[in-house]
């Protein structure tokens, strides 16, 4: 059984196609869906935790479809929204305490024995007694992460993980996640820090207006792309390219290339810049990341799309 | 449906450890039941006992109109959907709100009156408080459902505030709580006799005679089931769009 499978799973919000005929196929692993503002992620992740009706297609989880067992489905998911939320008026135990009652567990021994075990397993136990406002972003999170796992979903599905938070926090949830996985859970989540995706999703999916643009493992969408040039220049780039180059996009106030064979084409890139009269300062050669294939697939249009989002953000607050 | 009494322990811890909004609470409607009870100019016999049915129900009607700022809160910022995605019963979350809400409208009552007998109102048999409590308990669940399913279909706390003042004041002054209906202008009359807190004021006054107010009981039961459905229905259509 494939524990998110879903069938040309579509959603239109009035004349607006927010997700097109999506396709998943997800099982045993951490799978990071991509993809700029407003390009969908949302809006998936409240359709397959059931918080959004599909308007066609279809979507299991767990072998339950969303929309005729939502219940069921209930039952082998935990979701983690992107907005923090967690009681701050109360303490880390008791926050755990009362969802562990929601998720029906009954029993005060066990109840207690999960709770003892969700905050063990998110190293939250030293501050359990604590109210929740003295802690930490990180640990905020870290709280949600061990809320949901008081049941022990078979899937888990986490929307921008580690928005907010500080290099040594994001770390340490994403290791935490890692080792969730390694425990047998299946880990949908959705987010925007590319280096963190190349290095912990098992298989990513970039979502460009809806649709899936690529699908793999990080190494094999890399593998598309045999070397990246930078060259910083005083800002301008010059109207033709050499053969073989493709301008992806700026980072850090350089001009980005991608090229089957950097080195070899370098010269002639510089050349190109000369003939522009274009004064380049320095120019690199090095292997892709992953943040090359995102920019070079959802293109720059990408920031296009931010008064969809903010208009989809607010019918998805609207609809609760 | 035991998970709504969860909701109702999350609500009630956050409440208690807001020390400010316990004291508010509990302070504002003895502040209005001092100075309406002693300081407006006394033309009844005893001017507190007539005032104070409407101090509780207005306590009541404030206090309820709360569930659909509380709901709102759950809405923006985030709980609504992670308990949306939970395994337990969807309306448990709307009871939960509701009975909270209700409790805390009766406990403030209870302040109400108890200062309306230390500042001098009559002390009624135990059954006739028992019947003031089932009448506000009534029309706690009626106003408390009534916010939230305001709140369901409006967007943010500006929007929601501007329907609780829009709401209150007015129903207020067009009901029985400060003048009887047969002292008032014909055209408020008018407002008063269809307003539902005419029905719980007077309720509450003719079971301070003695009298059951089988008329007023029923509207109440009919306006809260009403709301109560509407509110069920909102609910559902929003968490399965």
């Amino acid at each position: 059984m494939t524990d998110i499978f879903t069938s040309k799973l579509s959603k239109s919000y009035e004349d607006v196609l927010a997700v097109d005929s999506l396709d998943l196929r997800i099982n045993g692993e951490i799978y990071g869906l991509l993809g700029p503002n407003g390009s969908g992620k949302t809006t998936t992740v409240s359709m397959l935790t059931t918080l959004l009706s599909p308007s066609s297609g279809s979507a299991q989880i767990c072998g339950h479809d969303v929309t005729t067992e939502p219940k069921a489905v209930r039952k082998c998911i935990s979701y983690v929204p992107q907005y923090m939320a967690v009681d701050i008026r109360l303490t880390g135990r008791e926050n755990i305490d009362f969802y562990a009652k929601l998720y029906g567990i009954r029993d005060k021994t066990e109840r207690k024995r999960r709770v003892n075990y969700a905050l063990d397993i998110m190293d939250l136990n030293e501050r359990a007694d604590d109210l929740t406002k003295t802690y930490s972003g990180g640990m905020q999170r870290r709280l949600e992460l061990a809320q949901a796992l008081t049941h022990q979903p078979k899937v888990l599905f986490l929307d921008e993980p580690t928005v907010g938070l500080d290099v040594i926090a994001r770390k340490m949830i994403w290791e935490h996640i890692s080792n969730l996985k390694k425990s047998g859970i299946t880990i949908f989540v959705t987010t925007h820090q590319m280096e963190e995706a190349e290095r912990y999703c098992d298989r990513v999916g970039i979502l460009k207006k809806g649709v899936v643009i690529k699908e793999g493992t990080p190494s094999y969408l890399k593998s598309a792309l045999k070397s990246i040039i930078t060259i910083k220049s005083d800002g301008k780039m010059p109207n033709i390219l050499p053969d073989n180059v493709d301008f992806i996009g700026n980072e850090n106030g350089s001009v980005v290339y991608a090229s089957d064979n950097g080195a070899d084409i370098l010269p002639s890139l510089i050349k190109k810049y000369d003939e522009a009269g274009i004064h380049v300062y320095s120019s690199m050669v090095r292997d892709p990341t992953l943040e090359d294939i995102y920019l070079m697939s959802v293109g720059t249009e990408a920031a296009d799309t931010e008064q969809f989002n903010r208009a989809q953000i607010r019918r998805i607050i609207m609809k609760g | 449906m035991y998970r709504f009494a969860t909701y109702v322990w999350r609500d009630t811890i956050r409440w208690k450890r807001a020390p400010l909004n316990v004291l508010s609470t509990l302070v504002m409607p003895a502040t209005w039941l001092i100075f309406m009870g002693l300081v407006m100019p006394v033309k009844y016999d005893n001017y507190l006992d007539f005032v104070t049915p409407g101090i509780l129900v207005l306590t009541m009607l404030t206090s309820s109109l709360g569930a659909g700022s509380s709901i709102m809160f759950d809405k923006t910022l985030g709980y609504l959907n992670k308990f949306l995605a939970l395994p337990s019963p969807r309306e448990s979350i709307l009871i939960g709100k509701i009975v909270f809400i209700t409790i805390r409208g009766l406990l403030q009552s209870t302040v109400i009156l108890i200062i309306s007998i230390l500042i001098g109102a009559t002390i009624y048999p135990i059954s006739t408080y028992i019947g003031m409590y089932l009448l506000l308990t009534l029309f706690g669940i009626s106003i408390s459902a009534l916010g939230t399913t305001v709140a369901l279909y409006l967007d943010n706390h500006d929007s929601y505030a501007a329907f609780q003042a829009f709401v209150s004041m007015p129903l207020y002054f067009a009901s029985t709580a400060l003048i009887s209906l047969d002292e008032m202008p014909t055209a408020l009359r008018y407002i008063a006799e269809f307003n539902p807190l005419t029905y719980a004021i007077d309720g509450l006054r003719d079971i301070a005679k003695g009298i059951i107010p089988t008329f007023s009981i029923c509207f109440l039961i009919i306006l809260a089931i009403l709301i109560m459905i509407i509110c069920s229905w909102k609910f559902r259509s929003i968490t399965i769009g």
